[in-house]
């Protein structure tokens, strides 16, 4: 019968060899043990013996060329055991062949015969086990142009854990890339250090932004109209963010309107006195400080959802993270535990924050470990948005410019300070009525901001 | 007494046979019948047979990483044989092979180990040799206990413990070799030094002249051999066993062996030694110069070589086929031998890989 010999893993985790010299040939008699070919892997330059007596029929691979374990080596004819499944062996798959007599790719033979059973070693031949390697075993095939989304689906896919050496976990732990989320090449999908270098690699030149639309070109006679800029590392940080965010928690939106007069005065009276101290006092420091005395209430809001591991984590801790516009881009700086500090430290560490922010002199943990955020466009210009998500946090509230507008009180008509409120949130795991329920409380907060001595 | 006159300070190696198979020193020379040093000489042989077809079984993909014995039979082979392995314990590393088959491991036992099943690593309650110890050094303390329940027990079994030359820089050797001393418990601790951890070489390990120099600032006796003499090794052996039999305290041999093959069958020794190195060594081997000395005897010759050597591979083979249907290691076996009780932390891995698993079936 028939008998392929597959390229073993000779070494701990070798996924590939080169071949430096034939030691047979074709026609050639083999005895079990003898050597059949010279190869270097990335540990070894070492013979490899034959498992079995018998006549070598065909050597895959030339010296020089490089090989992957579970390639078929050798094909030879042995002594015993029948030759039923031959015809079927001998008929690898046709389609992608070249040249007529060309014979099959090695890795179509190895499928083909992988097949047929009855020649496969049984046994705990380490090569079987080995062979069946899939590389898709993790992700399915990405196409152009799809690897951001490829790698979001890898993310969500619950309790996927990469194969890997100790040594490629470190790697990709110092270069700051999830090992999890990297697509392995070598035995078993597992992930190799080639695998990580190229997602790093990936990562360093900016995301591949999914979706592509197509190629973008600028047209000849366009070139003088038009300014090309690089994306900055800021700026390809928030588009993997903003992809993130959209492609995994699906957004629901719920907008608000408070009347805030008393706030308005408040702010007016202490405006000043605050002023004369140094210290700039916007609306911010007390929607920051209401948003998360209301957390407190409200657990779902300030959690984070773990599919790896399918729980919720409510943390209960609430850090305020307030985005930040600058010249760079979006940043969104946070406040640890804005529940336990005052207005005024909190007015302090806006603007401490957001001016080193803009001097790009913020830390990196200044920027890490919020549990909300909070998007004040309205100081700009604008009432309603649509905010997304600061993933994985689980919610967002956008506040718009405080408008003057008559209003309806105890039956009256008077004029009005209009606060827009638009919060979204992670509809997998926040409930419209939390979400409702949560607002309220917020709102009490800021049309009383007395309300807030007593929470 | 070979423990006095070879003072390792004075940098004297105990050598009895020379590479040519002649005897050198034959005034220590050990008494041993024409019959005993044949079989001796049948035992290496074996072993090497063993280790041959283990690497080349590990080429073929049917075994997993394994350390190659190739040129320190002697070493191995020589200490162990001199014990008395009915009532004494040995408490390897991983690189004495033939000390384990004369101990009563078979070839298939060493297969099913690395193939990757513990049961290999399983001994009949009779058989005194404690599993191998593959973090360096680890068993060093082992045996300093097991020699302090025998002094406990007042038993007179000694223990012999092996390890390399890399072994002697960890501090596990250190406090092992500390204890016996203090309490002057019968174990040998016999260092296979074979020039090399993986690629570090023997002068990068240990400014020491010579490693069994170390034993003195343990209070106990320490002797080098020429680890590729198993007259050497015997004689050493043989003495600092009844040495530490009638209650003397440890000893340390340092047997001067070469490693000819590599490391692990994940190694390339050629990045780190040359090829030079390794024909002068070549030169040396243990089993060359038995089998001159055997020949110049009338003892042994090709014919007898040949045919041992064939009737060996075969029994081999036979054993490995044995390894091949072996029912594989099942998920269950890798996490259950540490604990009595499996903690929750090896539970959790233990469903976490089952599911890993699972998921690969599925796809
Ligand atoms: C504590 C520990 N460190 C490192 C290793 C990796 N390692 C395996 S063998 C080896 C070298 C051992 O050298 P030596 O003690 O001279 O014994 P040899 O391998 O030469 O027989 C090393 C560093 C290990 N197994 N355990």
């Amino acid at each position: 019968m028939l008998y392929v010999f597959k390229f073993p893993d000779i070494g701990e985790g070798i996924h590939e060899g080169k071949i430096l010299k034939w030691h047979v040939k074709k026609g050639q008699e083999v005895m079990e043990g003898d050597p059949v070919v010279n190869v270097e892997t990335d540990k070894v330059v070492t013979d490899i013996p034959i498992p079995k007596d018998g006549v070598i029929k065909n050597t895959y691979g030339k010296e020089g060329e490089v090989i992957n374990v579970g390639d078929a080596l050798v094909e030879m004819e042995v002594e015993g055991e029948e030759a039923e499944e031959e015809a079927e062996v001998k008929a690898p798959p046709k389609e992608g062949r070249e040249a007529e007599g060309e014979p099959a790719s090695r890795t179509e033979v190895a499928k083909a015969k992988t097949k047929t059973k009855k020649i496969e070693e049984k046994g705990f031949g380490v090569v079987g086990q080995i062979e069946e390697a899939d590389t898709d075993a993790f992700l399915p095939a990405t196409g152009e142009g799809m690897e951001a989304q490829a790698a979001v689906a890898a993310e969500k896919e619950p309790g996927r854990k990469a194969l890997a050496t100790p040594v490629a976990r470190k790697m990709a732990m110092d270069l700051g890339i999830d090992i999890n989320t990297v697509r392995g090449t070598g035995p078993a999908g597992r992930v190799m250090k080639e695998d990580i270098k190229k997602a790093f690699d990936e990562k360093q030149a900016g995301p591949k932004v999914a979706r592509k639309p197509g190629k973008i070109e600028i047209p000849a006679e366009a070139e003088d109209m038009v300014e090309v800029e690089e994306l900055t590392q800021i700026r390809k940080t928030i588009i993997n963010r903003m992809v993130q965010s959209k492609f995994t928690a699906p957004h629901a939106t719920a907008f608000e309107e408070v009347e805030v007069s008393r706030l308005v005065e408040l702010r007016k009276e202490k405006k000043e006195e605050l002023a004369e101290q140094g210290v700039k006092l916007s609306y911010m420091p007390f929607i920051i400080k209401a948003v998360s005395l209301a957390l407190r209430r409200h657990k779902s809001l300030n959690c984070k959802l773990d599919m790896e591991n399918n729980r919720v984590i409510y943390q209960k801790f609430y850090n305020i993270g307030f985005a930040t516009d600058t010249p760079e881009g979006l940043m969104v700086p946070v406040i640890k535990n804005a529940d336990r500090k005052s207005i005024i430290e909190i007015a302090e560490s806006i603007k401490d924050l957001s001016d080193r922010a803009r001097e790009r002199k913020i830390q990196l943990d200044e920027l890490k470990g919020g549990t909300f955020s909070i998007t004040n466009y309205g100081s700009i210009a604008g009432t309603y948005g649509v905010p997304v998500i600061n993933y994985p946090e689980v919610a967002i509230l956008g506040v718009g410019r405080i408008v003057q507008r008559p209003v309806v009180k105890g039956g009256e008509i008077v004029p009005g300070n209009v606060l827009p409120l638009s919060m979204s949130f992670d509809h997998r795991i926040v409930d419209g009525a939390d979400a409702a329920r949560f607002i309220k409380d917020l709102m009490a907060m800021l049309a009383d901001p007395l309300t807030m001595l007593m929470m | 007494m070979l423990l006095k006159t070879f003072d390792p300070l004075k940098g004297k190696q105990l050598r009895i046979m020379d590479e040519n198979g002649e005897i050198v020193d034959e005034k220590n020379m050990p008494e041993l019948t024409d019959d005993q040093v044949v079989e001796a000489y049948k035992y290496m042989l074996y072993a090497r047979q063993v280790d041959l077809k283990a690497v080349a079984y590990q080429r073929m993909g049917r075994l997993f990483t394994l350390p190659p014995n190739l040129g320190q039979e002697a070493a191995a082979f020589g200490s162990a044989y001199a014990l008395d392995k009915k009532k004494d314990w040995m408490v390897p590393a991983f690189r004495e092979m033939a000390a384990w088959l004369y101990w009563g491991a078979t070839a298939k036992d060493l297969y099913l180990y690395w193939a990757g099943s513990e049961d290999g690593n399983v001994t009949p309650d009779d058989v005194n040799f404690m599993p191998s110890a593959v973090p360096v050094a680890s068993q060093v303390p082992h045996a300093a206990g097991l020699g302090y329940s025998i002094k406990y027990k007042g038993t007179d079994q000694v223990v012999i413990t092996y390890f390399g030359d890399g072994g002697t820089s960890e501090g596990d050797f250190h406090e092992g070799m500390n204890f016996a001393g203090v309490f002057k418990l019968p174990v040998i601790f016999f260092c296979n030094n074979n020039q090399y951890a993986i690629s570090v070489p023997r002068r990068m390990q240990s400014a020491a002249k010579n490693l069994a120099d170390k034993a003195i600032g343990y209070g106990m006796p320490g002797i080098q051999v020429d680890g590729n003499d198993f007259f050497a090794v015997y004689a050493a052996t043989k003495e600092a066993a009844e040495y530490a039999r009638d209650g003397n305290g440890p000893v340390m041999i340092e047997a001067e062996t070469y490693r000819r093959g590599y490391h692990t069958t994940s190694d390339d020794p050629t990045k780190y030694r040359t090829a030079e190195e390794e024909a002068e060594w070549e030169k040396k081997d243990p089993l060359i110069r038995m089998k001159k000395y055997l020949e110049k005897k009338g003892l042994w010759d090709d014919d007898k070589e040949n045919d041992y050597v064939k009737h060996a591979k075969k029994d081999i083979s036979a054993q490995f086929k044995e390894v091949e249907e072996y029912p594989r290691t099942s998920l269950e076996q890798i996490f259950k031998y540490m604990y009595e009780e499996m903690p929750d932390i090896l539970k959790k891995q233990k469903v976490e890989m089952e599911k890993y698993l699972a998921g690969k079936e599925g796809r």
